[in-house]
């Protein structure tokens, strides 16, 4: 067996980011931007609608509901229609997924860990995962980086930030 | 007490330490996050725009707008030196601005540019004192319907002028809509799509909605790009241009300001716009039309003035009718209303110590930039040599900080974290995010002010037809549709989107 062929199933293998057919992405934000409408024209369903001449609060989101499944319903159409041209959207970016896995960590973190320290370990996850510093610069920073961020924050301007479990 | 003596206590509260240092300080981030590629005014306003709270209104909003104009006169400077536009309106700068810079003219192109600015943002804080307060007068006496059309009005200007495709903005609008309808219903107290949680009955968070959407969208669509700046950064001395170019410079300075002024005015993407529309309106009347695109200072001067004549009269709608015609003056909209400041027909009687304060920081703030921005040149330009992924962890930490302590509510990270996701999807499949946040603000007021309208004239829908100035409204509607029809004609809208992707 030859080299290339022992690195043919490699080459199969799926690489990121992966580079997606334009034609496919915006079928794919038609169909997210009418699941979104059903879910507000559902719910705006069980609201009061009122009548036409006084609405209720139920009357316009079922109102804009129905607009934005209009529209999701035209860019679904006018996608269907053009011929696919082999324009494509790199998707998957290691240092995007890796920012939006970080921040979506934050949002629950902060209240329970505290404000510097969960802020002090997010900045040390970026500056080591995607700015490739060394471990320990990445953490010198991130702690000049919280102490600057209290002095600012809290000193300079006077809000309260949470101290969370560990500090509180 | 006459405008007059209100616009010098205005130059009162500007030139006093704290407002003359908050404004410095505005001028100053609005000048890097327009030097820096990927964060413009929007993103720089919303990320300053915690720190207001604890200013005054008047301070604050000083600070904000100085970031809005600042960026303005940033964007030009690494579209001439590095041809990467530092914000969307300097993309046309970046034809002629870095081909001057490539034939050693690169200084009288920075000075050009930054005196044009100047100009074209003090001929547009005129336009806004003479026409803000009498339009205030005039919209004082406007009742919920009138509001109703007045909204409507801008919605189908955001519609009309964007960019993109017509019905992805529909669908923008259409969804900022709904977002807006988020939240307790204000006639009736009904809570609508809160599912019993606390964080979402006073609605989104407009702050999280805002850097989510611009901020960390822009971040995100940011590291997935390399680049590589190589600058052309001229010394001090060469900046003085030759008499030619000021001749050819100085007219195009004129009907830059006018056509920013004009277009400042209509709800959209104006200061891009108007950019693309003057660069036109040049070429169209050089008597050397081949010598754009290869370094024609016209092609500088122009659109350079435009972006930044915007910035008074795009004011007008906000101050005057308390309605946002960019995404820019949305933002100052939101700081206003943190501040217990209601912006629109009573802004000059209630509070005009915010309303003249603000034209005269303006005033001070172009000067202050012209001084910061021309010797300082250089020391701007390296700051593109901060690698962009050191400025990640900094923004975001900022950015976090930032919407938790509008409400201290860590619901709002989760806010901004989702719109961030969100709205980096939509931009990267062409979604504009303008509409969006234009429609979220003004989506309350227009379903409180259609209902309103109704129960007052017990259901009539006659209400919406029965007044002068609504006449003068639709009149208005008319007459930009018989613009973009004319403009479409002509093939405009297609010969700039050819000039934006060539630059």
């Amino acid at each position: 067996m030859s080299m290339s062929d022992e690195l043919a199933p490699m080459q199969d293998k799926v690489t990121w980011p992966r580079a997606i057919c334009t034609r496919h992405c915006e079928l794919a934000c038609a169909v997210a931007l009418g699941a979104i409408a059903l879910f507000f024209i559902i719910y705006a369903s069980n609201f009061a609608w009122g009548s036409v001449a006084l609405p209720g609060p139920g009357f316009f989101p079922l109102l804009l509901g129905i607009a934005l499944l209009f529209c999701s319903l035209w860019i679904g159409a006018e996608t269907w229609r053009t011929a696919a041209t082999g324009d494509c959207h790199e998707l998957g970016h290691r240092d995007v997924l890796i920012v939006m896995g970080a921040l979506f960590l934050v949002a629950p973190a902060f209240e329970r860990l505290g404000a510097y320290l969960t802020l002090g370990l997010f900045a040390f996850v970026l500056l080591v995962l995607v700015a490739r510093k060394n471990v320990f610069v990445a953490a010198a920073s991130s702690a000049v980086g919280m102490a600057a961020v209290w002095y600012f924050f809290q000193i300079l301007l006077g809000l309260q930030l949470p101290k969370g479990l560990l500090l509180g | 007490m006459s405008s007059f003596e209100l616009l010098v206590n205005g130059f009162g509260t500007a030139l006093s330490w704290k407002g003359l240092l908050y404004c410095f300080i505005g001028c100053l981030w609005g000048t890097v996050v327009g030097v820096l590629p990927g964060l413009g005014p929007l993103a720089g306003m919303t990320l300053l725009l915690p720190l207001t709270f604890g200013l005054d209104p008047t301070t604050g909003i000083i600070m904000l707008t100085g970031i809005f104009y600042g960026a303005m006169y940033g964007g030009s400077t690494t579209s001439i030196l590095v041809r990467i536009p530092g914000e969307a309106a300097s993309v046309v700068t970046c034809i002629d601005g870095h081909e001057m810079a490539k034939q050693g003219r690169a200084g009288p192109a920075l000075m050009i540019a930054a005196v044009g600015s100047f100009i074209g943002g003090t001929v547009s804080i005129l336009g806004l004192i003479f026409i803000a307060p009498p339009l205030a007068k005039l919209m004082i006496q406007i009742g919920p319907s009138v509001e109703v059309v007045l909204i409507l009005f801008a919605l189908v200007v955001i519609a009309l002028v964007s960019a993109g495709s017509r019905i992805k903005t529909a669908s923008m609008i259409s969804l900022g809509l709904l977002l807006g309808t988020v939240g307790m219903d204000k006639l009736t107290g009904f809570p609508r799509f809160t599912f019993g949680s606390l964080g979402l009955s006073d609605g989104l968070s407009f702050a999280a909605l805002a850097i989510g959407l611009f901020g960390i969208s822009e971040i995100l669509l940011n590291l997935e790009k390399t680049q590589t700046i190589k600058a052309i950064v001229p010394k001090f001395r060469d900046l003085i241009p030759r008499g030619k170019d000021l001749r050819e410079a100085f007219p195009a300075i004129g009907r830059g300001s006018l056509i920013g002024c004009i277009f400042g005015i209509i709800p959209g993407v104006s200061h891009i716009v108007s950019t693309f529309v003057s660069y036109a309106v040049e070429k169209k009347l050089s008597r050397h039309p081949e010598e754009f695109g290869k370094g024609a200072i016209a092609g500088v001067a122009g659109p350079e003035t435009a972006n930044n004549a915007v910035t008074g009269t795009a004011m007008i709608p906000l101050l005057a009718l308390g309605i946002p015609s960019i995404p820019a003056t949305a933002i100052l909209l939101s700081a206003l209303t943190i501040h217990g400041v209601q912006p629109g027909p009573l802004l000059l009687t209630d509070n005009p110590q915010v309303f003249w304060g603000l034209i005269a920081s303006m005033y001070i703030g172009n000067v202050i930039l012209l001084i910061l921005n021309l010797p300082m040149v250089g020391l701007f330009v390296n700051l593109l040599r901060i690698p962009y992924v050191w400025l990640v962890p900094a923004i975001l930490v900022i950015s976090v900080v930032g919407v938790y302590s509008v409400d201290f509510n860590a619901f709002d990270i989760w806010v901004m974290a989702f719109a961030g996701f969100v709205g980096y999807f939509l931009r990267k499949f062409g979604f504009e995010m303008a509409p969006l946040l234009l429609a979220l603000v003004l989506g309350d007021r227009l379903e409180e002010n259609f209902r309103l309208a109704l129960t007052m004239s017990n259901g009539n829908y006659a209400t919406f037809v029965d007044n002068a100035s609504l006449i003068v409204l639709f009149g208005s509607i008319g007459l930009l549709l018989s613009v973009q029809g004319i403009a479409w004609a002509f093939g405009y809208r297609k010969a700039f989107a050819d000039q934006a992707e060539g630059a």
